[in-house]
């Protein structure tokens, strides 16, 4: 088979793993050989999906021996199917990096014969890459669940981030769609690099090599099970605490196979996976928890606003925040004011009292955040009808109008050109 | 700085970042602040100026170098240089009136945002900065010779140097030209050093087997890798502007 085949077959089977991040790791280059890594990763390019593409993302193989429902490359599909040999992937990343293309590799495979064996296969190409062309650059790895702890040891050490997808977000919709991974199979490995991350943390010197430097991820698959958005979040939150994750991320379920257990959806839910999104953001960012977000009363997000704005009118008695004395942890729990926002606020403060048009005048946007807030003691309107319907119906506007995109410019002859009935009208004289 | 006198001269300088600094010690020494600042070459005289041509003098530039590192803060060197390889219109008086002010207030002028000058060189270094990194990433190299790689770009601010910072720092062992077609600039790195000279046209060969065997492989996997489900192109024009699109291999 050429190599522009297996590229083809095998790239667009891994297109459905979503992380792609480059960030996190500050590799340097050594002894004049390839590449490095920049701590907060750098987009190559950005496909016609929208996604950015900063690594090669590819598998190894997708001659899986595994019957997930959910995926493509399941051994009961009829698709093509290649596998790479470690030397190919290998040339193929240099070559691109060369060029700039890509900021580095990210390998994942279907399980070819068993875990160990497919582990054995991506070490061998990783080693390929770090001790034969000296690559410097960035190199993401999927763990197979079920291999061995020796060969993760092996593995942690090659790469700069490693992951296991969890998928399916409980133990049921596991058990009924992919019956035959283990649950403690992929938490097992999960728990075991995040304490040997820690552990290598603690003994770190100069000579020992870091054992996975940008943390390891995990990806969950929204919509294809009946898990609500509190029980995807709680686990995510889990997930970070416990485990230490660097990033959950959440991928809008897209229905590829036919079966009777899986939801036939025309769209994938982007909506609901965006909601996700901006609330992960809130948990590691802003210090919010699960539980302030969602409860049993309302376990899914709004789909009209977004998570933080939904907070904050059912916590309305903690607004108006003064800007010029209220604490970081207050602003940026403000609708409309993030980190950066935030911190102009802390800095330009010290100097000067803010007022609505200096906040303006920083850059900082007030769509949301004006409804929120007081400068030197003052709203920004002294109108006597502020209240909670008022606020929710102009933030529901504001969202409305950057959904629908049917607006059209009006036009005066628009459905107003003469009918055959306007006609005899006008030379019957009957108007 | 309230006190200083504005005078109605126009500045030459020969557009280098240690002309720049020559003319801040000059203005600094005699407290004056010009009407503009231009570079030699895009001037036009007119009759109304009075023009003074400023010569870059490097023991004043050294002296104001490490005045602001040591007086002000490495953070506005940083913002300063970055902000003088911009291609705002005014940025020499901006940056004339930052520094001054900054070396009156010392580290604290990287707060004073209200100030409409130092918002000015906060943004110019942002737009800088942010550009600087997107070409990070959307430059594309290819191989014109045996280990030597040629790449176009036509960036809106002069970034040229510190993108070759970046790529030596990356390919240490890999001779490359950078080719700034905007400003008629290029970068020649030869695993050594680098130089920058200015150059009209570069005479590329026709792109070899091997190169076009990748060109090709990075087009497929580029094609491939998209999600046709999700297809968005507004949030991928967004994050890749069209005026790249011509230097892109994917894209062209």
């Amino acid at each position: 088979m050429e190599i522009t085949d297996k590229l083809k077959i095998l790239s667009d089977s891994a297109k459905y793993d979503v992380s792609c991040s480059s960030s996190g790791s500050n590799r340097k280059n050594k002894n004049n050989g390839i590449g490095n890594s920049d701590i907060s990763g750098i987009c190559h390019t950005w496909g016609a999906d929208g996604r950015c593409i900063s690594l090669l993302k590819v598998l190894l193989s997708n001659n899986c021996i595994y019957d997930c429902k959910y995926c493509i490359n399941k051994v009961t599909n009829s698709i093509k199917r290649a596998t790479f040999t470690p030397q190919e992937v290998a040339d193929i990343t240099i070559n691109f990096y060369k060029r700039n293309y890509i900021e580095g590799l990210f390998l994942s495979s279907a399980v070819i014969k068993s875990p160990n064996y497919t582990m054995e296969l991506l070490i061998q190409t990783i080693s390929i890459l770090r001790n034969e062309y000296n690559f410097n650059g960035y190199i993401h790895c999927k763990t197979i669940p079920g291999c061995s702890k020796e060969l993760i040891d092996i593995l942690g050490i090659l790469v700069d981030r490693l992951s296991i997808n969890i998928e399916l977000p409980s133990y049921n919709s596991l058990k009924l769609l992919a019956p035959q991974k283990q649950k403690h199979e992929i938490l097992e490995p999960m728990s075991y690099i995040s304490n040997t991350i820690k552990q290598n943390e603690l003994e770190k010197n100069k000579f020992k090599p870091n054992f996975v430097p940008a943390g390891q991820t995990t990806q969950l698959i929204i919509g294809a099970t009946p898990e609500t958005d509190l029980k995807i979040l709680k686990l995510s939150e889990n997930l970070y605490q416990k485990l230490n994750l660097k990033r959950v991320y959440y991928s809008a379920y897209i229905s590829v196979n036919q079966d009777t257990n899986l939801p036939t959806l025309e769209t994938p839910p982007l909506l609901r996976e965006n909601r996700l999104y901006q609330a992960d953001w809130l948990l590691r960012y802003y210090g919010f928890k699960t539980s302030e977000l969602l409860d049993e009363t309302h376990p899914n997000f709004n789909h009209i606003l977004d998570p933080k704005c939904d907070w904050a009118l059912r916590n309305i008695d903690k607004f108006p925040v003064e800007i010029n004395s209220a604490d970081y942890f207050t602003l940026i729990r403000i609708p409309g004011i993030g980190i950066i926002s935030a911190k102009k606020i802390l800095k330009t403060r010290r100097e000067f009292l803010l007022d609505f048009d200096s906040l303006k005048k920083l850059g900082i946007s007030l769509k949301k955040a004006q409804y929120f807030i007081t400068c030197k003691g003052k709203y920004f309107t002294n109108s006597y009808n502020i209240n909670l319907n008022f606020i929710e119906t102009n933030l529901i506007s504001l969202e409305r109008s950057s959904f629908t995109t049917n607006f059209k410019q009006l036009s005066i002859f628009d459905n107003l050109l003469p009918t055959k009935e306007d006609r005899i009208k006008c030379l019957t004289g009957n108007i | 700085m309230s006190n200083w006198k504005y005078i109605n001269n126009v500045y030459l300088y020969d557009g280098t970042f240690h002309g720049f600094l020559t003319i801040v010690f000059i203005t600094y020494l005699k407290k004056t602040l010009p009407l503009r600042i231009f570079t030699k070459s895009n001037y036009s005289p007119n009759f109304l100026d009075k023009e003074l041509i400023i010569e870059t003098d490097f023991k004043k530039s050294k002296r104001v170098l490490l005045g602001i590192e040591k007086n002000i803060s490495y953070e506005t060197l940083f913002n300063t240089y970055y902000s003088f390889l911009s291609n705002e219109a005014e940025k020499e008086i901006y940056l004339l009136k930052y520094l001054h002010s900054g070396f009156n207030f010392g580290s604290q002028i990287n707060n004073k945002l209200f100030l409409p000058y130092v918002y000015k060189v906060i943004n110019m270094k942002k737009r800088t900065f942010g550009e600087y990194h997107r070409l990070k990433g959307l430059l594309r190299f290819q191989e014109i010779h045996d280990n030597l790689y040629y790449s176009s770009i036509h960036p809106d601010n002069n970034i040229i140097e510190i993108l070759g910072h970046h790529f030596i720092k990356r390919l240490p062992s890999q001779n490359f030209i950078i080719h700034d077609k905007k400003r008629n600039l290029c970068l020649l790195y030869n695993t050594k050093n680098y130089q920058i000279i200015s150059s009209n046209e570069i005479e590329i060969p026709t792109i070899s087997l091997e190169e076009q065997k990748y060109q090709e492989l990075w087009k497929l996997f580029f094609k491939t890798i998209s999600i046709s489900q999700r297809k968005n192109t507004k949030c991928q024009m967004q994050h890749m502007p069209k005026k790249y699109w011509k230097d892109l291999v994917e894209k062209s």
